[in-house]
């Protein structure tokens, strides 16, 4: 594949800060990338810096081929989906929509013509002469889409687009942004602090914190295989637990501390008396009868959404267990759990990389 | 009496005695006057009829004496050179330094501010100093004009008939250029700047972001400043006091200080009457666009 946007060594000071450092990111062409990470990050920063709303410091930017690093936003041939959406208040839905083209100099009767077709796909024939303000939420975000359609730009730039639409009207734009990717064939980076948002869309998610990318890879592979704490506890809803343990003495297990010892067998080698941190997936947690369960725990809180049932364990830590359908304990009594000892995430206490 | 108290109580009443107020203030300290200037403009007064309101009704006897009067054209010409110059003068100027201090410099607000001085400044002083500036013998503005070869003999700005009127625009433009100037730079705080970052995205360049973005955004704050500009210019009565006297020979006079001339130099009072009603017309006008250009703000 060929790589349409290209980072390498990209650094970004505001003064002192030092909002993104050393960023390599290579972003295929007709891929679906998205930025993930809480506020602060340095993901909108990013995303700016390949529209070329904020200049990079040191390190290169490559769009199809050519470095950016020192072009002005208009001559990138990019198109960004704001968060505000920024349509143009005093402009029809269809002079939002050629805005881009009758500023290029193309023949009014033209630039109509692109906009009939690209409202046509995104159902939006029927407003073409209304004005911004006469429209809801998923309307104008639309619109703000069409305005970047239109122009068949190099890469889509999306910074946070569902934030402003209530929940049901953003699942159902999740799905309806992918498909305008895929049927376009278009590149987009995605921006979002949402991670169900970034591992439902994406094809890549790029998790960043601090200024620095985390973990990128596909989504599937961030929640098998999370590179360290920070992801593992990101990616994921409920988050993974994390226990204390130490390395067992036969050099295969782990040691959990949940108030009192449970040793762990996992079946490769652990350094035996190695300090860890154990993530644990609630929804790799099972009910057992208590009996025969790897661990015996009273339950603190139960909640149910019928679909599902949430546990919280009355233990140091607590743990968070999900299980299908409704579960049947109550708060206070006791439960045994049990987990495959493969779906263990092993990190280091000190460097929280994964083991 | 009681029923009069509770309905004051439970708010109905209350919103009437809300509207009552500012309506009876309004019609005792602006109606009534507007009422009495415009039913003198019919009637024939004199020195001896002053006192009393019943005094010999004409019709429009004052009009048609008004403009059978030789300076009467001459001097509405005056006026409309005076509000379109002024109004064009404040109006580009002060736009100018608003871009220029939306660039938002170390400093800019608070330069911004400074340039208030010259609005905090009582017209009359206002005339007192462009007095000096404007000098024919020793003014500042003949002596940069001449040295910087512009000119080569001095102008006497205020007693020669081609410059008098000029004069008092050019210190009129001075003192309402900080005015526009404010009310511009709110209106361009205003804009949403991702608006700006998206027109640069979609391939605007600078000239093009302030045709289609900055100028249609502004437009209500535009029409406001203009309408207020003309109600402020044809009010302007101080600079004309103060550096022309609307002299020599009426060339710098305008209907404003015309009004006041005829009424209190010469005690025509029907005459200034019928002048001050003439511009109550062009003052409603300039205030329907206002009120118009502010209810259609343009908000996303």
């Amino acid at each position: 594949m060929i790589a349409q946007i290209e980072l390498t060594g990209v650094n970004k000071h505001y003064g002192n800060y030092h909002a993104l450092k050393d960023i390599d990111l290579s972003i295929e062409k007709g891929s679906f990338t998205a930025l993930v990470g809480p506020s602060g990050c340095g993901k909108s920063t990013l995303l700016r810096s390949l529209a070329g709303l904020e200049s990079i410091s040191t390190g290169t930017l490559k769009i199809a081929g050519d470095v950016m690093n020192k072009v002005p936003p208009r001559k990138r041939d990019v198109a960004m989906v704001f968060q505000s959406y920024a349509l143009y208040p005093h402009m029809t839905v269809e002079e939002n929509l050629t805005y881009s083209l009758r500023v290029r100099g193309m023949p009014k009767t033209e630039a109509r013509k692109a906009a009939a077709e690209v409202a046509r796909t995104t159902g939006l024939s029927h407003l073409l002469d209304r004005y911004p303000r006469e429209l809801s939420g998923g309307q104008r975000q639309r619109v703000a889409m069409s305005r970047a359609i239109i122009r068949h730009p190099k890469a889509f730039l999306f910074d946070e687009p569902l934030s402003n639409l209530d929940a049901a009207l953003r699942v159902h734009m999740r799905k309806e942004i992918r498909a305008l990717h895929d049927r376009l064939g278009a590149t987009s980076v995605y921006v979002t602090h949402d991670q169900i948002e970034a591992m439902t869309m994406a094809d890549r998610v790029v998790v960043m914190r601090a200024g620095i990318i985390e973990q990128q890879g596909r989504p599937l592979d961030l929640y098998d295989k999370p590179a360290n704490k920070f992801v593992a506890g990101f990616i994921g809803s409920p988050a993974m637990n994390f226990i204390p343990a130490q390395g067992g003495q036969d050099g295969r297990s782990v040691v959990l501390d949940l108030g009192q010892p449970q040793s762990v067998d996992v079946g490769y080698p652990v350094q035996p008396g190695r300090e860890l941190t154990v993530g644990l997936r609630p929804e790799h947690i099972t009910l057992a009868p208590p009996d025969k369960a790897m661990l015996k725990v009273p339950v603190a809180v139960v909640e149910s959404t019928g679909a599902a049932t949430y546990l919280t364990t009355a233990t140091t830590p607590e743990l968070a267990v999900v299980i299908n359908g409704r579960g049947g304990t109550a708060a206070g009594e006791t439960v045994g759990l049990d987990f495959e000892p493969a779906q263990l995430h092993l990190f280091d206490v000190k460097t929280e990389r994964r083991i | 009496m009681r029923r009069i108290l509770s309905s004051i109580r439970d708010g109905h009443g209350f919103d009437i005695l809300l509207v009552a107020f500012p309506l009876g203030f309004l019609f005792l300290m602006a109606g009534l006057p507007l009422i009495y200037n415009a039913v003198m403009s019919f009637q024939e007064v004199d020195m001896f009829s002053l006192g009393t309101f019943s005094r010999p009704f004409v019709g429009l006897k004052n009009y048609r004496d008004l403009f059978a009067q030789p300076e009467t054209w001459p001097i509405l010409y005056n006026t409309l050179v005076f509000v379109v110059g002024s109004i064009a003068g404040q109006f580009l100027i002060g736009f100018g330094l608003a871009l220029f201090f939306w660039v938002n410099f170390p400093g800019a607000s608070w330069l911004r501010g400074l340039f208030l001085v010259s609005w905090v400044m009582p017209g009359l002083v206002v005339g007192a100093v462009w007095n000096w500036i404007l000098s024919g013998d020793f003014g500042v503005l003949n002596f940069l004009l001449r040295e910087s070869g512009i000119i080569s003999g001095n102008i006497f700005w205020r007693s020669d008939p081609q410059y008098s009127l000029y004069a008092v625009i050019i210190a009129n433009i001075w003192l309402g250029t900080a005015f526009n100037m404010i009310l511009l730079s709110v209106g361009l705080s205003a804009i949403p700047g991702d608006l700006y970052e998206a027109a640069e995205l979609d391939g605007a360049n600078a000239w093009q972001r302030f045709w289609t973005i900055t100028l249609p955004m502004m437009r209500s704050s535009i029409g406001a400043i203009i309408a207020l500009g003309l109600i402020f210019t044809l009010q302007q009565f101080d600079l004309f006091a103060a550096i022309t006297s609307g002299g020599p020979n009426n060339s710098s006079n305008v209907t404003q200080y015309w009004a006041w001339e005829l009424s209190f130099r010469q005690y025509d009072f029907a005459k200034g009457a019928t002048i001050s009603v003439i511009m109550i017309v062009f003052v409603m006008f300039a205030s329907v666009v206002y009120v118009r250009s502010t209810r259609h703000e343009v908000r996303g």
